[in-house]
């Protein structure tokens, strides 16, 4: 009998790539943000420099977030019901999750704020304030998508913490790159800072370091923080293959969507840029030592990861799309 | 405890507790006869219903006799139903209707016909079915004829391992057919290409089409582009409601 007997509508996928693209965003901007706090909050001198461009990193990267989210809704200017309390559901994920998303980028400008004043102790407060919910907010949004028992893909325990590895390489892989690039541009950026007046715009520019040279040992050293972070990538994606392999028929198939079907490319990419070449690249080539080595293994992370989110979303919801 | 009580403390989100087997309560379901059914869609309401849980404006909730029921004056259009329910039986209205009365870019779904059950009519689908495999009714009613068929036949229900309870029962249910990873994999050609003909005419964001070549190294950014392309001309489109 022809399978289309009860299977005859096609539905879209309705978390689509603009969901990809701000989980992606959400993860570099927390990624970012827990570098930042090495320096002002756990205290390793060296990234104190960096902190503030970090975190400023980290806002901008949550600036577009929002717009992608309300634009995503059917109804884009209803968006403040899911605050209203009449509104308010407990056991929704995302009425949870919608708290975090505005409670971090409050948290990151106070702690922002106590960095440029060189405040140590209130920065040090707030710094693991905004750990904290940049930690919860990425957390969320590996929830969200993990709490549906129909997606086989995604209804697992690690989703989140895969989320969370995935942010912190991706957030330190995107700080590489601009450190690298803003390292190559250094004249140019110093002649911007001098030509400012005294003020607060210069004032502001020399708090973030813009125009000094970031450290070849520091960019190596997260390059090595990085690789830290792959290896547990790469252990989580592991696992969560075996379950999928040693899993039911519907967890195999969408195995099978994601290793040879659609979303094959994203798959290997996530694998490959995001996990083996940079490996390799940190640990075993000539270039291991040098910024310009760490920065191609950092851009890569970031592309990679891209993939992830992008056949991590896609993938739960294409196979249903059939049902 | 009896497994009613045990699924009423289980369950959680803005709906009444499942009422299947609870003494004074109604719980309307619904029983298809696949040997009499010519195929058309299906629907099923399930009794421990992830759309109504995972809603965060409370726009969709269960009534006590069972119905999934939708406001869509609170709905928001974030499809976090959609993609909670594990049989596709969401979808979100379109933004243009002909009658500009109807509600438009919110989720929507079967509602059991509530406004005709409660009138003491059938659902339209159970009148309309040509081979007349559709038998609608009270099951905490042991004389109602669902219940009847319920006892005399052999009955299957569709992903019933997802949690969900679901009261839209079948009878000569093939397994084949009702297990979601096997018509995946058997989807014959021409089912292949009537899926991309309906992805390639949507504007959707996030339509990944599965043809031969199109998701290759080079067609899977394409898309991916393609897709960003049409989520910001739906800035104009969807004009700000
Ligand atoms: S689309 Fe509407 S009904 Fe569905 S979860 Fe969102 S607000 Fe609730
Ligand atoms: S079948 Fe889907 S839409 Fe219907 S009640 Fe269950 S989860 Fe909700």
């Amino acid at each position: 009998m022809e399978k289309e007997l009860i299977m005859n509508a096609f539905h879209d996928v309705y978390w689509g790539v603009p969901i990809s693209i701000y989980f992606w965003l959400m993860g570099v901007s927390a990624g970012a943000h827990v570098i930042s706090g090495f320096g002002w909050v756990f205290g390793l001198k060296k990234y104190k420099q960096v902190g503030l461009i970090a975190t400023l990193w980290a806002i901008l990267a949550l600036l577009i977030v929002p717009l992608i989210l309300i634009h995503d809704l059917g109804k884009p200017m209803r968006f403040f019901y899911l605050l209203l309390p009449f509104y308010w559901h407990n056991s929704a994920p995302m009425s949870w999750g919608t708290v975090l998303i505005m409670l971090y980028p409050c948290m990151m400008s106070i702690y922002a704020y106590f960095m440029y004043k060189n405040n140590e102790r209130m920065a040090f407060i707030f710094g693991i304030g905004s750990i904290l919910s940049a930690a919860s907010t990425h957390w969320y949004t590996g929830v969200v998508i993990q709490l549906n028992p129909g997606r086989d893909l995604n209804h697992t325990a690690i989703a989140s913490l895969l989320f969370l590895v995935g942010a912190f390489i991706s957030g330190t892989g995107f700080l590489i790159v601009t450190f690298w690039i803003m390292n190559i541009f250094l004249n140019p950026l110093k002649k911007i800072r001098d030509s400012f007046q005294e003020g607060f715009i210069k004032r502001f520019i020399k708090a973030c370091s813009i125009g000094e040279k970031v450290e070849d040992s520091l960019i190596v050293e997260m390059g090595q923080v990085m690789a830290i972070g792959i290896v547990v990538e790469l252990i989580l994606t592991l696992n969560e293959y075996l379950q999928m392999i040693y899993g039911t028929m519907e967890e195999q198939s969408n195995l099978y969507d994601v290793l040879l079907g659609a979303f094959r490319v994203p798959f290997l990419a996530y694998v490959f840029f995001a996990m083996l070449i940079p490996l390799f690249i940190l640990y075993l080539s000539p270039i291991k030592r040098r910024p310009f080595g760490v920065a191609i293994a950092a851009g890569l992370v970031c592309i990679g990861i891209f993939g992830m989110r992008l056949w991590w979303v896609l993938g739960g919801l294409f196979q249903q799309s059939f049902y | 405890m009896s497994e009613a009580k045990w699924m009423s403390k289980r369950t959680y989100g803005l709906q009444s507790p499942p009422s299947l087997g609870v003494p004074g309560k109604k719980r309307y379901a619904m029983v298809i006869d696949l040997r009499r059914c010519i195929g058309c869609g299906a629907c099923v309401v399930a009794d421990d219903p992830p759309c109504v849980r995972n809603c965060p404006t409370q726009a969709t909730y269960k009534h006590e006799s069972g119905f999934i029921l939708q406001r869509y004056n609170r709905c928001i259009g974030c499809k976090t139903c959609m993609v909670a329910c594990p049989y596709n039986a969401r979808h979100l209205l379109p933004a243009a209707r002909t009658d500009h009365s109807q509600p438009t870019d919110v989720a929507d779904k079967c509602d059991f016909c509530i406004h005709r059950v409660t009138r003491g009519l059938m659902p339209t689908c159970v009148t309309t079915c040509m081979g007349g495999a559709i038998t609608f009714g009270d099951v905490n009613d042991s004389e109602s004829e669902v219940s009847r068929m319920l006892d005399t036949h052999k009955t299957m229900t569709l992903r019933s391992d997802k949690g969900t309870r679901p009261q839209v029962y079948y009878i000569g249910l093939d397994g084949d057919i009702a297990d979601v990873a096997a018509s995946y994999a058997d989807r014959s050609v021409q089912m292949r290409e009537e899926f991309n003909i309906f992805k390639r005419n949507r504007l959707g964001a996030g339509n990944i089409i599965e043809g031969e070549s199109e998701t290759g190294p080079v067609g899977f950014p394409l898309q991916v582009i393609r897709n960003m392309i049409n989520f910001v001309k739906d800035i104009v489109e969807k004009g700000y409601r």
